[in-house]
């Protein structure tokens, strides 16, 4: 399979002097065309730095990351921009809506910038999505207006709009109960079945049993990486056990 | 704590917290200034009233006086400590010459005066109770500027010489809306330029117990003693001599008013942003049981120490500007001992300032009891700040290019927000606009017709005091009768005469009698004289008279009383806004002055008629008449273009100052939603123009109502400021150039700079910073 993100030896640390605090410590990592990679860990080992490394949200200070066979280390404030509008789709814990604009606009708004370039219905696009996402019926409501399952589903839509090739989520269950959880995952996987590479940050077992690689995170390294089957909608249970049983070995 | 707390958000937010202190800063020295000033002006009017021993009663009175009639009066009732009858010689301005000056075109009722005996003293500039000796002149401090007099000048009333020794202070004709001004001169002089003047009297009262003034007037009327004139009173000396300064500190309180609530502003912005900031945190505080005066603490330290170091820099910075805002007082009233008063009033000022703006803060800190603990822990966000106008979203928009459509989209849906700086935006367009709109209004030709001009090209003035003038203005008239390029001409001959008003009280008008068919000019109301009892009054001396088209005035011409009918109204501004136009034949007797207008058939040949006739008339002044504009009206001209220049600087620098802070706030509000445009990717260069159409879409609500406005209040505004002068019936004539394309222009590019340069700051916001997991 072909690499879609490279991370080459990357280091990033917080402060300076004496409360410098390495957070990546020349973590190397490569993720695939249409691949589903969850990343695990506690709390302060890097996982969501290595996210906003590798999505060129934030610097970093030694390494490389290569995306699609472009340095984002070396790219413009520009170049990066436009990589992450047209190539990456981003799905945050909390729901990272602009207050003063509905659902429905919220949703448009990453294509909304080209979309005359592209020619391209974004208003269609946005219903097609929302209503496979299944929630068609919400599209004027205010943010505050919908439930948080609701709002991440469709944050979701928002991140597919430009049709990239890897959504990148950041603990997009985190602030969710089980049972809207299992409802965004089944989401992610649909997404990642029609061919988007999928990157998902998580604490939650039965979330990272959804992916078909898990890479285990602490103090700022990789230190085991387990392969799942691909998934085939059978046998959820074995492959939570699976990952539980790994993070109880690694002890994270 | 407090401390470094305070610390800690003062340098995370530093250029806010600057132009807040410096805001602060500002409406602190405005409103100590007005409390030094307050202090400085009642306390040297006092001491004026007191040293110069003003009258509690004046009645002025034109005419034939009964001083044993008054004395038996005064000798009657019990309340009165004294009464003086001072005689006041009312000599025409045109007769007055100071320096190089005539005080032809004064508007004041200019007169001699002798040193009082009792009371009502006049004083030199320090304040001492003078008495000229022979050919020594005193002059009303109010001429000392105005007409850049020294001591020492030369001066001649009447043709006979004077040395001006020194200036007066009148505290009973000090200010300019007095009407009448004392000079002072010898009894002997004043005795010798008796035949030159009308005389009139001042009959003044000290009384007992002043507040009894009432049953006096009461007292006074019912005698029917003389009356025919203004009655003046204590209370009316101490207001008129205050009504110049306390219009500035008027001014003063009014700017600092607008300061301070552009601080409040700042302020609101700042620390509403702050508290959605750390909505989550307040829910916890309040979770763990702090009370909502501990939680106010945190937050009211900050703008306690900004408010404490603005008001103290405010305070310093007004007692370096207070000598410049004093000058006139001291000069007027001379300066009082009040430094330490006026210091504590300059401290209670600034205090002032402080509570209002904590009292402010506090208010605004009442928020903090609506967040309920449970919604913040929850939710981390306050729910009230969200939606937006329903009718205008983003998907229903197809032609807008994306960044404005947002930027459009958010000025609608936060009106509230924005409506503080279209206030301002709206303020500034009318403060550059209606200055200019006034100068260019006087400033252009069309004005002369209100100015009581009419349009002709040359202006040939002969005074009244030359040798035979009769028979020079006749040669005069007969040398241009023969010149080929003099197309129509008109002889005007200005005398003064007494008129008789409706309620007897008796005035000196000066009037211009000829045709005045020939020149026409803008009537206000009714028409040019015609027939030979008819006159025209200008709109001035009208409102004074009382008289309206249609009454009857009696003049009093040759001796006799000749009623006349009033023809008109016009605008008038020569000869201080106050003449009248009459068309009755008169001979050369007395004449003040004879005014020969010219149009010429060829309007080029102006300059070199000019030259030839000044060669051949010296006795004349000969002018173009755009030069005869100039010199009358010329300093008005000049002061209102001053006015408009510094209004374009006042404005501008208020809508880019207001622009750049709001836009520094707005971005610091805004870290979180730009946040977000830009992990899903906005460059910055998105993120600007979607803040550069907001500031544009404001702008331009601001500038089409600041305009509107201008064209509406505004004319209302100047067209008072105008018919002060003389002129009635105004209309804004609007140089569109500069008013709809220059003035905009430079307001549009002042404010976007200013809001590029405010929201600089964005570039540096961090995603992954704000949007926090």
């Amino acid at each position: 399979m072909k690499k879609l993100v490279t991370g080459e030896r990357i280091v990033k640390s917080y402060g300076k002097g004496a409360e410098r605090r390495v957070v990546l410590d020349g973590v190397s990592v490569d993720i695939h065309e249409g691949e589903f990679v969850a990343v695990m860990g506690p709390s302060g080992s890097g996982k969501s730095t290595l996210l906003h490394a590798l999505s060129g949200m934030d610097t970093i200070d030694e390494g490389k990351v290569i995306f699609g066979g472009r340095e984002l280390t070396s790219a413009s404030e520009k170049e990066l921009a436009e990589i992450r509008r047209t190539q990456m789709g981003f799905v945050f814990q909390q729901p990272t809506m602009l207050r003063n604009l509905n659902l429905l606009d919220n949703i448009i708004l990453p294509a909304l910038r080209d979309h005359r370039k592209h020619g391209t219905d974004l208003v269609a696009r946005a219903r097609m999505l929302m209503k496979r996402a299944g929630i068609s019926e919400l599209e004027q409501r205010d943010i505050t207006q919908v439930s948080g399952g609701q709002l991440q589903r469709a944050g979701i839509c928002r991140a597919l709009m430009n049709r990239p090739r890897i959504v990148f989520g950041d603990e997009p269950t985190g602030a969710l109960n089980s049972r809207a959880s299992q409802e965004i995952m089944s989401l992610f996987a649909e997404v990642n079945a029609e061919g988007t590479a999928v990157m998902l940050v998580t604490h939650d077992a039965r979330v990272a049993a959804w992916a078909e690689r898990v890479l285990f995170m602490r103090d700022g390294r990789i230190v085991s990486e387990l392969a799942l089957s691909r998934r085939d909608g059978t046998g959820m249970e074995a492959r939570v056990e699976q990952v539980a049983r790994k993070m109880i070995e690694l002890n994270v | 704590m407090y401390f470094r707390l305070i610390r800690q958000d003062i340098v995370r937010s530093k250029a806010i917290s600057l132009i807040t202190t410096l805001f602060v800063a500002a409406s602190a020295l405005l409103v100590s200034l007005a409390a030094i000033l307050i202090v400085h002006l009642t306390g040297s009017l006092d001491a004026l009233m007191t040293e110069a021993k003003a009258p509690h009663y004046m009645q002025m009175h034109a005419g034939d006086l009964d001083v044993a009639r008054l004395e038996a009066f005064a000798a009657r009732n019990h309340n009165i400590e004294a009464l003086q009858v001072v005689p006041f010689l009312n000599i025409d301005g045109a007769r007055i010459s100071i320096g190089e000056h005539t005080l032809a075109d004064s508007v004041q009722d200019n007169g001699l005066s002798v040193q009082n005996g009792q009371f009502d003293f006049l004083l030199d500039l320090d304040g001492k109770v003078v008495a000229p000796s022979d050919g020594e002149l005193y002059v009303p401090v109010s001429y000392m500027k105005p007409y850049q007099l020294e001591i020492g000048d030369q001066a001649y009333i009447g043709g006979r010489p004077f040395v001006v020794a020194g200036f007066l202070r009148d505290a009973a004709m000090n200010s300019s809306l007095a009407g009448s001004k004392r000079f002072l001169v010898s009894d002997r002089d004043f005795e010798a330029l008796k035949p030159l003047g009308n005389m009139e009297y001042l009959i003044e009262f000290r009384l007992k117990d002043p507040s009894r003034l009432g049953e006096l007037e009461q007292a006074y009327l019912a005698a029917g003693l003389e009356m025919n004139g203004p009655t003046v009173t204590h209370a009316l000396f101490r207001l008129m001599n205050a009504i110049s300064d306390g219009l500035m500190i008027g001014v003063l309180l009014l700017v600092s008013l607008l300061v301070v609530a552009i601080a409040f502003m700042c302020i609101r912005f700042t620390l509403l942003a702050k508290l959605e900031d750390d909505y989550r945190e307040i829910g916890v505080m309040k979770a763990i049981g702090l009370r909502l005066s501990d939680i106010k603490k945190i937050y009211l330290a900050k703008y306690a120490a900004i408010a404490a170091v603005g008001a103290a820099l405010g305070y310093a910075l007004s007692f370096a500007f207070q000598g410049m805002l004093l000058r006139n007082i001291r000069l007027f009233m001379g300066g009082g001992e009040h430094a330490a008063l006026a210091t504590a009033a300059g401290a209670f000022g600034i205090l002032l300032v402080f509570a209002s703006i904590t009292t402010y803060v506090n208010r605004v800190l009442n928020r903090c009891r609506k967040i309920s603990a449970v919604e913040a822990l929850r939710f981390g966000t306050s729910p009230d700040t969200a939606g937006g106008s329903r009718w205008f979203t983003l998907s229903g928009n197809r032609w807008l290019s994306a960044n404005i459509l947002l930027g459009v989209k958010d000025v609608f849906s936060r009106r509230k927000l924005y409506a503080t700086m279209l206030a301002v935006l709206v303020l500034s367009t009318f403060i550059l606009i209606v200055p200019q709109n006034l100068y260019h209004t006087i400033s252009s030709r069309n004005f002369i017709g209100h100015m009581g001009i009419g349009n002709y090209d040359l202006r040939i003035q002969v005074p009244g005091s030359v040798d035979q003038v009769a028979d020079k203005v006749a040669g005069i008239a007969e040398t241009l009768g023969d010149d080929p390029a003099v197309s129509r001409m008109a002889v005007l001959v200005t005398k003064a005469f007494t008129a008789i008003t409706k309620d007897g009280t008796e005035q000196n008008i000066k009037v211009e009698l000829g045709d005045h068919k020939i020149f026409p000019i803008a009537y206000v109301t009714g028409q040019a004289p015609a027939r030979n009892d008819d006159i025209a009054l200008s709109s001035i001396l009208a409102d004074e008279l009382g008289a309206s088209v249609g009454d009857a005035l009696t003049l009093l011409v040759a001796g006799g009383e000749k009623v006349m009918t009033v023809t008109g109204i016009y605008s008038d501004i020569t000869n201080g806004g106050k003449t009248a136009k009459a068309t009755f034949p008169t001979d050369a007797k007395d004449m003040l002055w004879t005014v020969i207008c010219v149009k010429l058939a060829e309007p080029s040949l102006v300059e070199v008629r000019v030259r030839e006739y000044a060669g051949k008339f010296a006795y004349a002044k000969i002018s173009d008449i755009d030069e005869f504009v100039a010199q009358t009206f010329g300093s008005t001209i000049a002061s209102v273009q001053t006015a408009s220049r510094v209004a374009i600087v006042v404005a501008v620098a208020l809508a880019v100052l207001v622009t750049l802070l709001f836009m520094k706030m707005l971005v610091a509000k805004d870290r979180y939603p730009i946040a977000v445009m830009k992990a899903f990717g906005y460059t910055h260069a998105d993120i600007e123009v979607q803040y550069l159409s907001r500031t544009l879409l404001v702008l331009i609500i601001g500038m089409a109502l600041g305009t509107l406005l201008a064209n509406t209040l505004g004319e209302l505004l100047a067209g008072m400021v105008i018919a002060s002068f003389g002129a009635a019936a105004f209309h804004f004539s609007v140089d569109p150039m500069s008013a709809y394309v220059f003035s905009p222009i430079l307001m549009t590019g002042s404010v976007l700079l200013a809001a590029w340069a405010g929201i600089s700051g964005a570039g540096r916001i961090r995603i992954s910073d704000n949007i926090k997991e």
